[in-house]
């Protein structure tokens, strides 16, 4: 009978310690997953997102897009952009906010996004937007909008809407508006809670009554070559300006609101690995004391040191084995039931996940819980790699 | 005497105690040839087990020379030591000692598996040994499900396993009651009678008077020796 299978018997003889065990290991286990999970997840879904939109750059008047003022000058700004030799096209991005009239209800407040592209080349140049029905937004009176606020106000392709919209102040008083739906649209940047509608500029600034200013929220630019070069010809173009690749956003979102996730999960990581270790080192010790008479037998009978302590780590492999084993299944479905907590910030694009399986996450969290169940062996493996026979059986007897 | 199994030279065992050093065995010289039916008698307390946890190589020496099979086992590895207790000795205790998870059949497979005797060899050693025992119809019982008799009969089993030369038993009949500790120490007699070295460690004067060599054992010192 191997070590294996010898712990296996050892733990079955005990059912319910060894069911502790396991499911400790499996709570600890899920738990240390979704902080593996959370400590690169937003990276790679930010990254993803960025990749998937089609833009290279990010041109904007603060460090970080969307977090500062505007790009004034905007529609200069981008056809100076648009020019550089390395430029395919560049989207002029102004955003306001809208509200939306419905016959029964109250408005529903919106992101409005209206674009205005520009491109030397006559290359094709995508909104910051996804048409999933319908067609995009063309002229001054059309819109597309998300299903969201399609059935709140009961909205379909060819339906009319009424907004105000917000465009500079708070406080501004701006005669309803009123444009034709023509699509329905995914915008994978508008927040979870966020409903967001488009078109092209000239719509919004029909929205707006024409009180936009030539100002940009964000110019989006579409590379020919390298973006880090793009990126370096706009930034000598256009220096008051910051031009950002998605690798450079992804940086600085790393740097700056990011790093908390990062350090809440190495913490979070640490504290869960060390209980594991507690909780299997006090279960193990636990067993080995119940068991010294029959160990310190064997021990007599001519069992090797190494194959009792084989016996112990076996014994720990198992426990962490099968606790890691069921912590896979626990962890994705925590990691999904606190991604849709955590998306319920402000802010939060609905297509960015906190939690993203990645298969390093996960080589490393195998190697985490083996590790544990080395460690978490180590007390109890020498008190049995030390137990004096002669005095154990003599103390067994005695007792 | 035959030829001799374990050369016990003036050995000694003091264990350091918080209240000063308890001389367990002082100074004690003997021999156990193949063969040889010995009993340890003498109060509590008065090193028979030490004695036996010595002879077993479960313990060292404190001073003087233990040779087994001519080797010093002083100078011997824990793995050695290990090694030479698993095919050369074996042991049966008061309590058993067997293990619950397990099977009788499992229980003596142990000493074999741990031997690294192939799966067909220790499924004929185990058979073997449970119809020596008297135990083949409860194979598949585990201790649970055993009389205190049939436990020991299961150690019995399971100490013979690597058919060792010498067997020490340190009060087997200790948790029995009588008519069942008379069936153990026939199976005893047995065993040593088929030519396994005995040394058994008894306060039973039933299974004392059955050796032929019968050390008596006072304040750690070998007192004497009646040979029959």
């Amino acid at each position: 009978m191997n070590a294996l299978r010898f712990a296996w018997r050892s733990l079955v003889r005990q059912p319910a310690r060894a069911t502790l065990g396991v499911l400790g290991v499996a709570a600890v286990g899920a738990l240390l997953l979704d902080m593996l999970l959370l400590s690169q997840g937003l990276v790679v879904s930010m990254r993803d997102l960025l990749e998937r939109s089609g833009w290279d750059i990010r041109v904007s008047a603060s460090e970080l897009p969307g977090r500062g003022g505007r790009v004034s000058s905007a529609t200069r700004t981008a056809e100076r952009i648009a020019a550089l030799p390395s430029v395919k096209a560049a989207l002029l991005v102004r955003i306001a906010n809208a509200d939306i009239e419905r016959s029964n209800g109250s408005p529903i407040t919106a992101v409005f996004q209206g674009v205005s592209g520009r491109s030397t080349r006559a290359e094709p140049i995508t909104p910051p937007w996804t048409v999933v029905r319908g067609r995009d937004a063309r002229g001054p009176g059309e819109v597309v909008i998300d299903t969201a606020i399609a059935s709140a106000a009961n909205l379909e392709i060819g339906s009319t809407i009424t907004l105000r919209a917000n465009c500079v102040g708070d406080r501004e008083a701006l005669p309803p508006a009123r444009l034709s739906v023509v699509g329905i649209a995914d915008f994978p940047f508008a927040g979870t809670n966020e409903d967001a509608m488009g078109g092209s500029l000239d719509a919004l600034k029909a929205a707006c009554g024409g009180n936009v200013g030539d100002e940009a929220d964000l110019l989006l630019v579409t590379s020919a070559t390298e973006p880090n070069q793009t990126a370096a010809a706009i930034r000598a173009a256009v220096p008051h300006l910051y031009a950002l690749t998605n690798a450079d956003v992804v940086g600085r979102l790393q740097q700056t609101g990011f790093t908390y996730f990062r350090q809440i999960s190495t913490v979070l990581t640490t504290v869960t690995v060390s209980f594991a270790v507690l909780l299997i080192t006090v279960l193990l010790t636990v067993s080995v004391n119940q068991r010294l008479g029959e160990i310190a037998a064997l021990r007599a009978l001519g069992f090797s040191r190494s194959r009792v302590v084989a016996d112990v780590l076996s014994e720990s492999s198992l426990i962490v084995g099968l606790g890691g084993l069921l912590s896979l299944p626990l962890g994705v479905l925590l990691a999904a039931g606190l991604d849709r907590i955590l998306k319920g910030m402000p802010g939060i694009p609905a297509e960015l996940h906190f939690f993203v399986f990645e298969r390093t996450a996960l080589a490393l969290h195998v190697g985490l819980l083996a590790a544990t169940a080395v460690i978490a062996a180590l007390y109890p493996m020498r008190i049995v790699s030390t137990l004096p026979i002669a005095a154990t059986l003599r103390d067994e007897v005695i007792g | 005497m035959a030829d001799v199994i374990v050369d016990a030279r003036a050995v000694s065992r003091t264990f350091a105690m918080p209240a000063g050093p308890v001389h367990a065995v002082r100074d004690v010289t003997l021999q156990i040839g193949a063969g040889d039916h010995v009993a340890v008698r003498g109060p509590s307390g008065c090193g028979k087990s030490t004695l036996l946890h010595m002879l077993g190589c479960v313990d060292a020496p404190s001073s003087g020379t233990l040779l087994f099979d001519g080797k010093d086992v002083s100078r011997l590895s824990d793995s050695k030591r290990s090694a030479l207790r698993l095919t050369r000795i074996g042991f049966i205790f008061q309590r058993f000692f067997l293990l619950p998870m397990l099977t009788a059949a499992e229980n003596v497979e142990l000493p074999l598996s741990e031997a690294g005797a192939a799966k067909r060899d220790r499924q004929e050693r185990i058979k073997e040994l449970l119809d020596y025992v008297g135990l083949s119809p409860r194979a598949d019982h585990r201790p649970s499900q055993l009389s205190g008799g049939e436990m020991q009969r299961v150690a019995i089993a399971r100490a013979l396993a690597n058919r060792p030369q010498l067997l020490l038993a340190d009060e087997p009949t200790g948790e029995l009651d009588e008519a069942t500790g008379a069936q153990i120490a026939s199976l005893l007699d047995r065993v040593n009678a088929d030519g396994t070295a005995l040394v058994i460690v008894t306060h039973d004067s039933t299974l004392a008077d059955r050796a032929a060599r019968v050390l008596m054992m006072r304040d750690g010192r070998l007192e004497r020796e009646i040979r029959r």
